[in-house]
Formats: C-alpha cells, structure tokens, sequence
C-alpha cells in the first residue's frame, strides 16, 4: 500500500526532516507511527497525503507513484485516504450528520447516496442516536468518533490518523483504537501517528520509531524493546 | 451532476447570508459603478440625439436689434434673402416667439410670462433662415452678421462644437470615473469573499483533505460572486430606470431637443447591467478564491 525508497526531505530553509527513508506498508497492515515532536512524523504524512514532495527518493501510495502524480490529480490520491485529525476538525455549526454528508457531497455524491451511507457510517461508530446533535453538545471521544466516521464514509483504502486520542480521555482513547482496529479488520490500512505508549503496547501492532528524521525501529515486539 | 450543482449554488447562496454586512458594501459600491456608467452611457447617447436634432435643422435663426422699426426688420429681411445661399428666410415676429416659448412651458408654467407680452415682452424680432449650401454656412451666417439691424446669430455649429466637447468630457471623465470605480469594486468583492474564505477555512481544510478538487472548493465562491453581481445589476437597472424617468420628464418642458426614451433600452439596459454584474462578482471571487488556494489554502491539510 506505502513505498518509501531512499526518501529525503529538505525543506526550503534547510531543515532536513526526513533522512533517506525507506518503508513498505502492505494492504491491510495496521501500523503505529511513533516518535518525539520534530522528529519527521509530520513531514511523513505529508509526503503521503502529497503535500509536500520529496527531494530525493520515491514514494508509491496504492498504485500511484507519487513523484509523478500532476498537481491535479492530487484531489483523487486523497480520495483514496481517509484522515483523522488530533483537534477532530468538525464544523461546529453543523450537525454530526451533516458533518458526515459534507465529505460525501465534496466528492461528488448524490443525495441518495448520501442519506444511505452516512446512517449506516454513524452506525459503525455507534452514533446513531446523535446525527441531530452539534459537535460541542458531544463529548470529546464522541466527537473524535465522528471524525472517524468522516473519514471513512468515502471507503477509503488507507486511514491516517494523526495523534487521534491526544484530545481524548485516556479511558476512552482505548476505544478509539479498538475502533481503528475494528476498522483494519475490514481490509482498511490503519497508520496512526501516537505519543500513548500504553496504547502501543496494549494492542500489540507494527511500530516504526522515527528519530532526527530517520527510521530507528520498525518490529512488531518494539514495546519490549523500549521497556 | 444536478446534486452537486444544488449543493454548491446552496452554498454560495449561504455565504453571502452569513457574510451580509460586506455582501452588502460590495452591492452598493458595485450599484454605484454600474449606475454611473449607464448614467454615463445615457448622457453620452443624449448629447448625440441632440447633436443630430442641431445638424438636422440646416437653419440658424437671426435675431435683430432689441426695439427695431418693424420696417428697419423687414429690410432686413430683404437683405438677408438677397443673398446667394438662402433657401428660405421667414420672420418670427417677438409676439409669436413668445407664444411659442410659453406653449413649450406648459399651461400651468406659462402664467409666469403673462406679464412680458406685448410691450413687456423682452424677445426681439427674428428670422428663421435656412440654407441651400451647408459647406457655405460659416461665410453666409459671417455675410448676415454684417447686416445692418442684426443683433445675434442663434449659430448652432457653436451648440454642435460645445455639445461635442461636452460629451468627450463626460465620456473621459466617465471613463477614469468607471475605471477607479470598477477596480475598487473589484476589490471590495474579492475582500468580501475573501473574510468568507477565511471564515470558512476549516471547511475549505476538510474539502482539501477528503480530496475536493479546487474547482469544487472555488465554486460556491464564484457563486457568492455571481449572486451578489446579480443583485447589483438589477438594483441599479433599477434606479437608474427610474431616475432617468423622473429627469427626462422634467426635462422635456424646457429643452429644445427630444430626449432618450428608457422604455426602448430597459430590457437591453437590464440584461447589460446583469451580465456586467455577473462578470465582475464571478472575477472578484476567482481572484481571491485563487490567490487564497495558491497561498493559505494551496494544499493544506495541515498535520
């Protein structure tokens, strides 16, 4: 699903956030992102999602080779992810459903389309009873759970989610995960930036350890390691 | 395809509802140059109706000497016919010119000058002459003005000259007038939608990040442009329509010439209006949506 050979990134100050990486993510891997603040998570996500570009290196997401996707046929790489954002990043002035539908709309969804995919979504997240509500009526696991089902109303093939349970209580940030994982078990390929350690260890996944901007760990028993 | 399409009109339509004060600044300010440029427009072809009433009139009237002998007039006359480019030469007694004015003044307007008749009366006498020979106008009417017991010459290649200057003064001025305030429209516009763009920037974000394309994240901007474009042209078609009517009918009383008549251009005048209105909304919401998208919202999806 991911490809990263040899990737660097400098940026136009000079700031070298990414140190000939080399990474592959197969389809349906569940993968835990881990490492400290300016460590290279940020720039690696965005060199997934196509906002930046690399410098050195290649990058392939699904089928496409990101080094030579135009700048138009961005939008459609993106359609094929799904992000979950640490802040949540819901409209305030509209309601959980609407939230939802406006993905779906942005894409080109029709109505009827829309009225039977976003019940069905805010059932997978167990929102059902709260299409109605606005997002400051939810809590702060509620609303992250319908960040969640944002990003998945477009079936995505990849989910990113980027510190998902930062803002989230830490009984209810066990939740989310065992959500995500409920959601890898479908086929989806899960990568999830975290700080949590408890959540690394707990749900037993692939951990890739970024440091200075390079790949320092990348196993499956990384907990034990770091203990 | 129609979806979408009603979702994103739905959309401009709301940014402009939430955005009212400024939506409302860049309708008045863009009434404002669409009005003044019709108002332009109709002075311009006005002046050019009346430039074609003067050169049409191939005469120019003579007046004599303020309390002449009616017989010192007649020879006069006489004179005036002798020479080679008269066509016609037909005196307008004072009484009758006075009449004429007061016919042009109306019945309620006229009872202003029923003192100056008779002896009171201020017109002098004067001859209506026409000529044979346009291309002579200027050595006939200098021949006439030699004549004695000739006061003026109502000249109207003079009118023709000033009417002509004023009309290319109008029509620079109206010009740089239209120009600035084209351009401050403009502005007004794309800052109007511009605070919308940012006060909608976590959408535009979500848009971006789900994989809207820029043309789906422009849309309901151009829309908002378009939408406001529209109202303005159709408020000041409106204004203008009946200012002009207003004016004209008290102008008719009192000038010489017939003036424009609005019924024959509204339709053309209000499709003109909307379509300029449409055209300046829809480039003020590019050029900020595009500006915005190239710099703050380019590709952000902000990790």
């Amino acid at each position: 699903m991911i490809e990263f050979q040899n990737v660097s990134k400098v940026y136009s100050n000079g700031t070298q956030a990414l140190k000939n990486v080399s990474l592959h993510v197969d389809t349906g891997e569940f993968v835990f992102i881990v490492g400290q603040s300016g460590a290279g998570k940020s720039t690696f996500l965005k060199l997934i999602t196509c906002e930046e570009r690399p410098t050195a290196g290649e990058i392939v997401v699904g089928e496409q080779k990101l080094t030579q996707l135009k700048r138009s046929e961005i939008p459609y790489l993106r359609r094929m992810m799904g992000m979950v954002f640490q802040d949540f990043r819901l409209i305030s002035k509209m309601t959980v459903y609407d939230n939802i539908a406006f993905a779906m709309h942005v894409v080109g969804a029709s109505s009827r389309e829309v009225r039977k995919r976003v019940p069905y979504i805010l059932s997978l997240v167990d929102l059902q009873d709260k299409a109605q509500c606005h997002p400051r009526e939810l809590s702060g696991g509620e609303q992250q759970r319908v960040g969640l089902a944002r990003a998945l109303v477009n079936n995505p093939r990849l989910l990113i989610a980027d510190e998902p349970t930062g803002n989230v209580d830490p009984t209810l940030s066990f939740e989310i995960v065992d959500l995500l994982n409920q959601i890898n078990k479908r086929g989806t390929t899960v990568l999830m930036v975290t700080h949590q350690h408890s959540l690394v260890k707990h749900f037993q996944r692939r951990v890739v350890e970024i440091k200075n901007g390079s790949i320092v760990a990348d196993s499956c028993n990384w907990e034990a390691r770091h203990d | 395809m129609i979806d979408n399409f009603k979702y994103l009109f739905k959309e401009g339509v709301r940014n402009i509802w939430s955005n009212r004060t400024m939506s409302l600044a860049s309708v008045g300010v863009l009434v404002s140059c669409l009005f003044l440029t019709g108002a332009a427009v109709l002075f311009s072809m006005n002046i050019n109706a009346a430039m074609k009433t003067v050169e049409g009139t191939n005469s120019v009237k003579v007046y004599m000497d303020e309390g002449l002998p009616v017989l010192s007039a007649v020879k006069a006359g006489e004179e005036i016919k002798k020479l080679d480019n008269i066509a016609d030469c037909k005196f307008i007694p004072k009484d009758e010119a006075i009449e004429k004015v007061m016919g042009m003044l109306g019945e309620k307007d006229a009872t202003i000058l029923t003192g100056m008749t008779g002896k009171e009366n201020p017109l002098p006498d004067a001859y209506q002459v026409s000529f044979k020979d346009l291309s002579k106008y200027k050595d006939t009417v200098s021949k006439i003005r030699k004549i004695s017991g000739v006061e003026s010459i109502n000249d109207y290649s003079d009118i023709a000259a000033k009417l002509t200057k004023l009309d290319r003064m109008v029509t620079t001025g109206g010009f740089w007038i239209i120009l600035i305030l084209s351009l401050v429209s403009l502005f007004i516009i794309s800052n109007t939608i511009r605070v919308t763009m940012f006060s909608r920037r976590l959408e535009i974000n979500i848009m971006k990040s789900v994989g809207a394309t820029n043309w789906f994240v422009r849309v309901p901007f151009i829309v908002e442009g378009v939408v406001i474009g529209l109202i303005s042209g159709a408020v000041a078609s409106g204004i203008l329509y009946l200012v002009y009517g207003k004016l004209t009918s008290m102008l008719t009383s009192i000038t010489l010439f017939q003036t424009v008549s609005i019924n024959s251009l509204s339709a053309s005048l209000t499709g003109i209006f909307l379509l300029a209105g449409c055209f300046f909304g829809a480039l003020g919401g590019l050029i900020s949506i595009g500006r915005y998208l190239k710099k703050e919202g380019g590709d952000v999806v902000d990790w």
